[in-house]
């Protein structure tokens, strides 16, 4: 009986051309949207962008300026005449403006009444970018002024005095790799499309109920246990489908795509199952809930979808929980995708293993624990003699 | 073989009893013809015996034992084929019928023989590989009737199988359940058509409003108009008929009808000459035993429903 009951819902998800596209491809697009369009908040593109030099003192130190900079940001467009209307106009990213009275404000200990060197941005270039810039001209300037303050005192200090030696920069734990748009995409689209299985369970629930093939297959004796069983099984498979595919989405398809490549070397796969298996309880038992409580079509298909959308925008799914605000950041956490999406990320970005997870995971299948019981009650009573 | 007494359902909230209370039984071999306007209390019965409805007051039994138990033991050998297409429409009839028989519990390759033995009854072979949504409305009924025959059921319960089909698909399923109790199964049967309880029910109920109002072979509830004679004038008669026929029995006139009930014992050819004596010239007459609907008239005082 359960195998016959399986096989229905199988087959009747397979010829639902708009389940399976909310099931697998809704999630692939938006990976490779997303991917594609968050590439550079992960790494501004600062080292390939227009610029030109506004030079306006020809010193030995403007000049070392110019070779300093142009080592690490490539060679300067020729300054236009109009260079001000081509960086309102977006044509040119950036100009550095290098003032007159540079070399005497750079050996003079006291800070200069203006600023020597300026930097001018283009209006839509993004704040990451504009505080890179700031942070590398800021770098520059200070090396230059070392050199020059060392040259004027006479002291023998070399010609190399870079303040790059004195810093590193390392990603803690246990992680090799440097997340990318494409390693924050995958797991958190993959999510979202697994809790997206609740427009294909709720569509054929209410359609068994109002067809009255529910009360038949009720009138035919069999248990409530596995109509439930029944609806919630294939959708364990489902899942696994759904996260074999973004998983080689990320893998194979984003590098032809020119983006980074999701990298899973490395990662501790139990985890990851584990992960993604708490994640299908949640979402499972989270879409029979609303099955039970839609009565109609109309109802479903809003509300699944509605909430699902709610619970991605919270959770960290469309707008990665560390660009919001501290106070969203604590919402977020009341979002189980966002518990989806930290466990995933926890095991593909910090390289986490089982006992990195059990923090999301014990959230995520609580959570379908108790969605799952509250859909049993609402079930056991719609179908109660 | 199924043994209802004082069957009474209220529905929670509501002020008035859905059903009964209501006592009757049905025979192996025999089809029961349900019949009864919207809210008479039909589909609540036919919920009651799919198990649907919890009995709040009365009994129900099958074979002697209670309904719950019965079912409990096999509830495949009730067999209810709901007014609404109860089955996947993406699914094929060959995939609908095999989903049901290995839900009925047959094993493997009794669920084969089921479903052969089910696409020949409803004479649906040629269209075995075609889905649900794609049947025509005829076919789609013959499907929902197949489902209910997998596990070649008893009882068999069909709540207005053949609304919404063509005639010919109707002829053929009226024939099939003609079959189905020919061969022993006890059928109930609802319906709003009037003319095929008069085609294949041997017994009448007539439910209204949760009540049932007549109950019996269907040939003694048509000669209860043996009493009752219905005369059609040309035109308007003078007032003064009825003072001419009271002696006869109770009257009616409406327009050009005159409907009279006869007292017991007075012959309608007394009444007729009385009524012709008046002058009025008589185009119709109508003697000796009522058709289906004018008793449900007389009973319920509604028009008989015809579905849409």
């Amino acid at each position: 009986m359960m195998l016959a009951l399986l096989r229905k819902e199988m087959l009747a998800l397979i010829r639902d051309p708009h389940a399976l596209a909310a099931l697998f491809v809704m999630p692939a697009v938006f990976i490779v949207i997303m991917s594609l369009a968050l590439k550079n908040m992960y790494a501004p593109p600062v080292n390939h962008l227009d610029y030109s030099f506004d030079v306006r003192e020809h010193t030995p130190l403007a000049q070392r300026f110019v070779q300093n900079w142009v080592a690490t940001h490539g060679t300067a467009r020729p300054l236009d005449a109009d260079w001000q209307a081509a960086l309102s106009q977006g044509k040119l990213a950036y100009v550095l403006v290098l003032e007159s009275g540079l070399s005497e404000a750079f050996v003079t200990p006291q800070p200069p009444s203006h600023a020597v060197v300026r930097l001018l941005t283009e209006p839509g270039l993004s704040q990451s970018a504009v505080r890179t810039l700031q942070a590398e001209t800021a770098g520059v300037v200070g090396e230059l002024r070392a050199v020059a303050l060392t040259a004027s005192l006479g002291l023998m200090a070399g010609d190399d005095l870079s303040i790059s030696p004195f810093m590193a920069s390392e990603v803690a734990g246990k992680v090799a790799i440097q997340p990318n748009a494409v390693q924050q995409n995958v797991p958190a689209w993959l999510a979202f499309g697994m809790f997206f299985v609740v427009t294909a369970i709720s569509s054929l629930f209410i359609q068994e109920q109002r067809d009255g093939t529910l009360a038949r297959l009720v009138s035919m004796g069999v248990p409530a246990r596995q109509l439930i069983l029944a609806k919630a099984l294939p959708y364990l498979a489902i899942n696994g489908i759904q996260a074999i595919l973004m998983l080689a989405v990320g893998v194979m398809l984003m590098p032809l795509l020119g983006s980074d490549a999701l990298s899973l070397a490395g990662i501790h796969w139990p985890a990851l199952i584990g992960m993604l298996a708490s994640l299908s309880i949640a979402a499972i038992g989270f879409a029979l809930l609303i099955a039970c409580l839609a009565r109609t079509h109309a109802q479903a298909n809003t509300l699944g979808p509605m909430l699902n959308i709610l619970m991605a925008a919270l959770g960290g799914i469309m707008v990665p929980t560390f660009v919001m605000p501290a106070a969203m950041q604590q919402l977020a956490v009341w979002s189980p995708m966002n518990w989806g999406l930290e466990g995933l990320l926890t095991v593909l970005v910090r390289h986490g293993d089982m006992a990195d997870i059990v923090p999301w995971a014990t959230r995520l299948v609580l959570f379908g624990c108790v969605t799952l019981l509250l859909a049993s009650i609402l079930f056991m009573r719609r179908i109660k003699p | 073989m199924l043994d209802i007494a004082g069957l009474r359902y209220c529905y929670p909230g509501a002020t008035h009893a859905a059903l009964g209370p209501v006592s009757f039984s049905v025979q192996r071999g025999q089809i029961l013809g349900l019949l009864g306007p919207n809210g008479a209390g039909k589909s609540t019965l036919v919920a009651h015996l799919a198990g649907l409805l919890p009995i709040q007051q009365g009994d129900i039994r099958i074979e002697g034992q209670p309904l719950s138990a019965y079912r409990r033991l096999d509830p495949t050998r009730i067999a209810v084929a709901p007014q609404d297409y109860a089955f996947y429409p993406m699914l094929s009839v060959r995939e609908n019928l095999e989903c049901f028989a290995a839900v009925s519990r047959l094993k493997a390759s009794a669920a084969r023989a089921a479903t052969t033995r089910a696409l020949g009854i409803a004479q649906l072979e040629s269209h075995a590989d075609v889905r649900g949504e794609r049947l025509s409305g005829g076919l789609k009924r013959r499907l929902n009737l197949a489902i209910a025959l997998l596990a070649r059921p008893e009882l068999i319960v069909l709540d207005e199988p053949t609304v919404g089909v063509d005639a010919q698909s109707r002829s053929f399923l009226l024939e099939t359940i003609k079959r189905l109790a020919t061969e022993g199964a006890a059928v109930i049967y609802t319906t709003h058509y009037l003319e095929e309880i008069e085609a294949i029910a041997g017994q009448v109920a007539i439910l209204h409003r949760g009540k049932l109002l007549r109950l019996g072979p269907l040939s003694s509830l048509l000669a209860e108009g043996a009493s009752h004679l219905t005369v059609g004038f040309a035109q308007t008669p003078a007032p003064d008929l009825l003072d001419h026929i009271q002696s006869f029995g109770t009257a009616r006139l409406t327009d050009k009808t005159l409907r009279l009930q006869l007292s017991t014992g007075v012959s309608p050819v007394a009444a007729l000459t009385a009524i012709e004596a008046c002058g009025t010239p008589v185009l119709e007459i109508h003697a000796g035993r009522y058709t289906l609907e004018q008793l449900f008239m007389q009973l319920t005082g509604d028009p008989a429903e015809t579905a849409p």
